[in-house]
């Protein structure tokens, strides 16, 4: 990794390239191939870069020296607003998928159904307020509009544990961001009880 | 340093989601020696004649696995029997419509 700060538009373009190609390949599809075959890529672009912006905070309390996770928190925001990008991409596939609405309605009542709908609904909070006249205007409230990534979090673990057999991926995925939050408790509730202790 | 080594065992967890095989669904499994079977075609045909829709089959813990439309209109997983094509159990995205006793 280069020590020169990426410029900005170049990290959007790699976070968009998966989009690009899963695009592509939707428009380029042979025959016997359905929208629904693009809703687990575009699904779990999405949970990983949820996932990737919410280990970014604890990661940097654990390894404060860290460049790359130094780099990364520079550029939480694009991550997150991508994580949402590719939850749209997502919806838009499922959309495509199902037919028509009364289909979609059919189904709304499944549990691995509506946990990935309050999902999307979750994520699009954050993601319209992630601009700087947002955090200006919003003060206090932005921070808190933002923590909204973490139920979209949980409910998509349990949207993709429960569709398609996806236990096991969807705990695994999520396994590092529980860790870490789990850490960042532990130690955050040691320095209340016993604030002279180091954190190191 | 623990922490460290628990951030560390974290993302080799993270790597080896990332790596993780597909296999068996485990949700259903059938039996039947294979030179029995009769042909996912076949299948489907018989399928079709009853009002399903299919969109894809494939073979999941030794059954056929169907995805499409069934007679009533809802979007289905499905699994059949590969000899007898007798329905063992159509879900949808989890929910369990139909389950043989």
């Amino acid at each position: 990794m280069s020590r020169r700060a990426l410029p900005k538009y170049l990290f959007w373009v790699l976070l968009a390239l998966p989009a690009a190609m899963l695009v592509s390949g939707f428009w380029n599809r042979p025959e016997g191939v359905y929208p629904g075959d693009f809703l687990h890529p575009s699904g779990e672009f999405s949970a990983r870069l949820i996932i990737l912006a919410l280990v970014l905070t604890p990661l940097s309390q654990l390894l404060p020296r860290s460049r790359i996770v130094r780099w990364l928190l520079r550029h939480r925001r694009a991550i997150g607003v991508a994580a949402f990008g590719y939850a749209v991409l997502h919806l838009v596939f499922y959309v495509l998928d199902m037919e028509g609405f009364g289909n979609m309605l059919a189904e709304l009542g499944a549990p691995a159904i509506w946990t990935g709908w309050l999902a999307f609904l979750c994520l699009l909070v954050p993601a319209f307020v992630s601009n700087d006249r947002a955090v200006r205007t919003l003060k206090g409230t932005w921070k808190q509009l933002q923590r909204l990534a973490y139920p979209a979090a949980i409910l998509t673990l349990i949207h993709w544990a429960l569709i398609h057999d996806g236990l096991v991926p969807a705990l695994a995925n999520f396994a590092p961001l529980a860790l870490l939050q789990l850490i960042r408790l532990f130690r955050f509730t040691r320095n209340r009880t016993n604030p002279q202790r180091s954190t190191t | 340093m623990i922490l460290r080594i628990t951030a560390a065992a974290a993302l080799a967890l993270a790597g080896l989601a990332v790596s993780a095989p597909a296999s068996a669904t485990g949700k259903m499994t059938c039996d039947a020696p294979q030179a029995k079977w009769k042909s996912i075609p076949a299948l489907e045909a018989r399928l079709k004649k009853q009002g399903w829709q299919v969109r894809k089959s494939k073979v999941d813990g030794g059954c056929y696995e169907v995805y499409g439309t069934d007679p009533k209109g809802n979007r289905v997983e499905a699994y059949f029997h590969p000899v007898t094509f007798e329905k063992l159990l159509v879900s949808r995205r989890g929910e369990v419509l139909f389950k043989k006793k």
